[in-house]
């Protein structure tokens, strides 16, 4: 059977009235899911394996796939609005979205982040579509000693982050990757500053941090400037509607970030998150005002939104053409592939090309629905914000705590969202950026252990790093992007001296 | 139109019924012991994994068969490797209501001191299924079988990079290092990598390391499309299925040993005679039903039932083999 064949095969699946239907649940969940902080992607496709057993693979694939994107979708409305990430992919999200929400242009932050996912996912999709089997190759070509070196190209994004100071910035991420360290040590199952406690085992969860920091930091500096009127959310929304000029500012970011945050979801292991925030920096690094950046900038807000979404269906690269897994939440997919009788592999394009199709054209249309279902919904999801102070404090506390109660049922990480939301709001009070620390914790881990991992497969010799040709290429972008710009500046200076 | 209401309505049932914790209340009438309420069965990590799936199937096929007319809610307890949940179980002492899956783990875990409690601070149930490990490598390989790599791996144990998904001292480690050492490799030099972001697969196609250590589910695709070769399973006798029945096992190789991944539910210590029967008869009759099967059949989980008795003995023999390993490999804490 050609490709042209399968192609149609899976239209017909998805564009059939169940297809449609399926995707249009699984979407409509997905952003419900992704806007509670906390709740992701994961557990609602977990909790759903025992209840799709029996039913249409194609159709439970199809909503599966569509509760994970649509996570991702809808993730981006708490983190603009309350600076609570919904989901790890968004936390990028918030350093340009919540400003903007506080600017009073809630309901253009909303819009943005919407179209900017719409475009992103779409970019993602057509790539998928064209390239997934031939990117089968790019999606295997990363070892740990490539992992490493992409991961600190990832972290020069910490002098970028600064808001000011690279000091402070540099001291912000060192912290971030201390914390990183917690938990067992996978190449050698030592435990290392877990104080005896197996709370502290398996680490400290992502959401805990980003919840606390941004999320309950926030709230801590609303209770604690409570008499200020100026400060505290701006009650007012404005207006929805994107303006040309505007569009023409999302263009750039969105058409590049789309292409990349797309590349780097295909890597396994990489991910939304990741992506959203190597598109943040790059478009920080690229563009002319740069010092807009975190202060509600709509290239900053465009740039990790449309990555995440490219991401996403990045993601699918792998977990179809290969049956790995890239991601926390693809592995569930593939597992719920296999409950329902099929097995996830490099065969499944040539004797599933309906299931394999029909996902992949069904992620056109459910990226439309995100859209159709989420504009509309601007104006009513934005009146969050009307919300008498007080009682926004507490929602969003009750939030949190809810969204961190819920990734492992221990009331350990309750103590330790609060311990977060303490240093997150000293961290503040000194001017020291949070996104560098969290930063840092995101990459920390996966930087240790691929060096490590690396180091083991060549016997302890540093050359691996430089025999490889991609991760060469990696590490002399990494040092040009961190020398270029003060050798640039010296020049500049030494020829107004001249 | 119907079945998506009912799909809606079941996962908010599933999802209350979740949130229904249950304690310790026996109402025992001497050897006929039902359930009155809720039963909780603990998967001691996050949803989607494989204990998760063993257990939301179990409790799924337990209540759609008729043979526990209580709700069964599974719960997550995430952390340590399963420690956050055995920790939460050892407080539920004598409970009948307060299940958990586990497997090899049990046994890992503690060894390795990153768990305070071990099996015998659980009581064993049933086991119900059982997985068998494998050894692949790259289809270009130079080696054929796995005598050619252990032969390679004697002369120079350095020369070859193992990866797997648990830590060192745990599953793929030692079941790797469990075959090795009968060959006669000096175990203590094998170099393992740790792969805990699902990069195993991909590390071993592209070249960055030479042996993959893990189950068998995880390969037969990978063998269809001919990007892999499996040297060995870990199982005594040849696996039953289409490409699967073309693995073969160490034992016909020469290497005399077998590593089994056994899965099953066990209770809180001190579990009453009476409920640890019920339980015991209901999981071998939960095993003996065709949705299970066809469960094991879509997942390849092997069937594996051991009663109570046998289940005790089977798990002391597992201690002492893994830790005369763990001690040879010097990770016994």
């Amino acid at each position: 059977m050609g490709v042209m064949d399968g192609i149609l095969e899976g239209a017909k699946v998805a564009f059939s009235f169940h297809g449609i239907l399926f995707v249009l649940m699984g979407v409509f969940l997905g952003t419900i899911i992704g806007m509670l902080p906390g709740l992701g992607p994961i557990t609602a496709i977990g909790v759903m394996i025992p209840i799709s057993y029996g039913m249409d693979a194609n159709m439970a694939l199809v909503m599966m796939a569509g509760i994970y994107y649509g996570a991702i979708f809808g993730g981006s409305t708490s983190s603009i609005l309350l600076n609570a990430p919904g989901v790890a992919g968004t936390v990028a999200t918030a350093f340009d979205g919540y400003p903007m929400a506080q600017q009073g242009k809630a309901g253009k932050a909303l819009a943005i982040a919407a179209v900017s996912s719409f475009i992103g996912g779409t970019v993602g999709v057509i790539l998928l579509m064209l390239f997934a089997p031939l990117l089968a190759t790019v999606a295997i070509s990363f070892g740990p000693p490539e992992y490493f070196a992409l991961m600190l190209l990832a972290l020069t994004a910490i002098a970028s982050l600064s808001e000011g100071s690279t000091i402070k910035a540099l001291i912000s991420g060192t912290l971030g990757f201390m914390v990183a360290m917690i938990g067992i040590d996978g190449q050698t199952g030592t435990s290392r500053f877990t104080f005896g406690s197996a709370s502290l085992l398996s680490g400290i969860d992502f959401l805990v941090i980003a919840l606390g920091i941004f999320a309950l930091a926030e709230v801590f500096k609303l209770i604690i400037t409570r008499n200020d009127i100026d400060s505290g959310p701006n009650k007012n929304i404005g207006s929805i509607r994107i303006t040309k000029s505007e569009l023409k500012e999302m263009s750039g970011p969105a058409s590049r970030q789309s292409v990349l945050g797309f590349l780097i979801g295909v890597l396994p292991g990489a991910g939304a998150t990741i992506a959203s925030f190597i598109a943040y920096i790059t478009e920080k690094k690229i563009a002319k005002k740069p010092e807009e950046f975190g202060k509600g900038s709509i290239k900053g807000l465009t740039a990790p939104e449309t990555a995440n979404n490219a991401a996403t269906s990045g993601a699918f690269v792998p977990l179809l053409s290969l049956g790995i897994p890239g991601s926390g939440t693809t592995a569930v997919l593939l597992g719920a592939l296999m409950v329902m009788g099929i097995q996830p592999g490099p065969m499944l394009f040539t004797e599933k090309p309906d299931l394999f199709w029909g996902v992949i054209i069904s992620m056109y249309i459910g990226n439309i629905f995100l859209l159709v279902l989420n504009l509309p919904l601007i104006p009513y999801i934005s009146k969050l914000l009307n919300i008498p102070r007080p009682m926004l404090i507490s929602l969003v506390t009750i939030f949190c705590l809810i969204g961190v109660y819920g990734i492992s049922f221990n009331t350990f990480d309750l103590y330790l969202l609060l311990a977060f939301g303490i240093i997150g709001y000293l961290l503040r009070l000194v001017s020291f950026p949070a996104a560098p620390f969290i930063l840092a914790f995101i990459l920390g881990e996966m930087i240790e252990q691929s060096v490590r991992k690396s180091m083991t497969i060549s016997n302890g010799s540093f050359m691996i790093f430089l025999e490889r040709p991609i991760t060469l290429a990696f590490l002399i972008i990494t040092v040009l992007s961190l020398a270029l710009p003060p050798l640039l500046g010296m020049r500049k200076k030494i020829k107004s001296i001249e | 139109m119907k079945r998506s209401l009912l799909f809606l309505g079941l996962s908010f049932a599933l999802i209350l019924a979740a949130c229904n914790e249950s304690s310790g209340d026996a109402s025992s009438a001497d050897g006929d012991w039902m359930p009155t309420k809720n039963i909780e069965i603990v998967a001691p990590s996050g949803a989607g994994g494989g204990w998760d799936t063993t257990a939301r199937m179990a409790a799924k096929v337990l209540e759609e068969e008729g043979l526990i007319d209580q709700g069964i809610g599974v719960v997550n307890k995430t952390g340590g490797g399963g420690a956050v949940g055995w920790a939460y179980i050892a407080t539920k002492k004598e409970s009948p209501y307060n299940l958990f899956v586990t497997s090899t783990p049990m046994i890992d875990v503690p060894l390795n001191g990153q768990s305070d409690y071990d099996y015998t601070d659980f009581t064993p149930i049933a086991n119900v299924i059982a997985d068998y490990g494998a050894f692949a490598v790259k289809a270009d390989s130079k080696w054929q079988t796995l005598n050619d790599l252990f032969d390679d791996m004697k002369k120079d144990p350095t020369s070859v990079t193992v990866i797997g998904s648990s830590s060192p001292g745990s599953m793929d480690h030692l079941k790797f290092a469990k075959f090795a050492k009968e060959a006669g490799v000096d175990i203590t030099k094998i170099k393992y990598v740790s792969e805990q972001d699902g990069g195993e697969l991909t590390a071993l196609l592209n070249g960055s390391v030479d042996v993959f250590s893990t189950d068998v589910s995880e390969v037969v695709e990978q063998v269809r499309a001919g990007n892999i070769r499996v040297l060995a399973v870990t199982s005594e006798e040849r696996l039953e299925g289409e490409t699967i029945s073309e693995f073969p096992t160490g034992v016909e190789q020469g290497i005399n040993t077998t590593y089994i991944n056994w899965r099953g539910f066990f209770g809180p210590k001190d579990l009453p005679e009476d409920a640890l029967e019920f339980y015991e008869q209901k999981f071998k009759e939960m095993t003996e039903t065709d949705a299970w099967k066809e469960i094991r059949a879509n997942y390849g989980w092997g069937d594996f039932f051991m009663g109570h008795e046998e289940y005790q003995e089977f798990l002391k023999e597992q201690v002492e083999s893994s830790k005369a390993l763990l001690d040879e490999l010097g990770i016994v804490r």
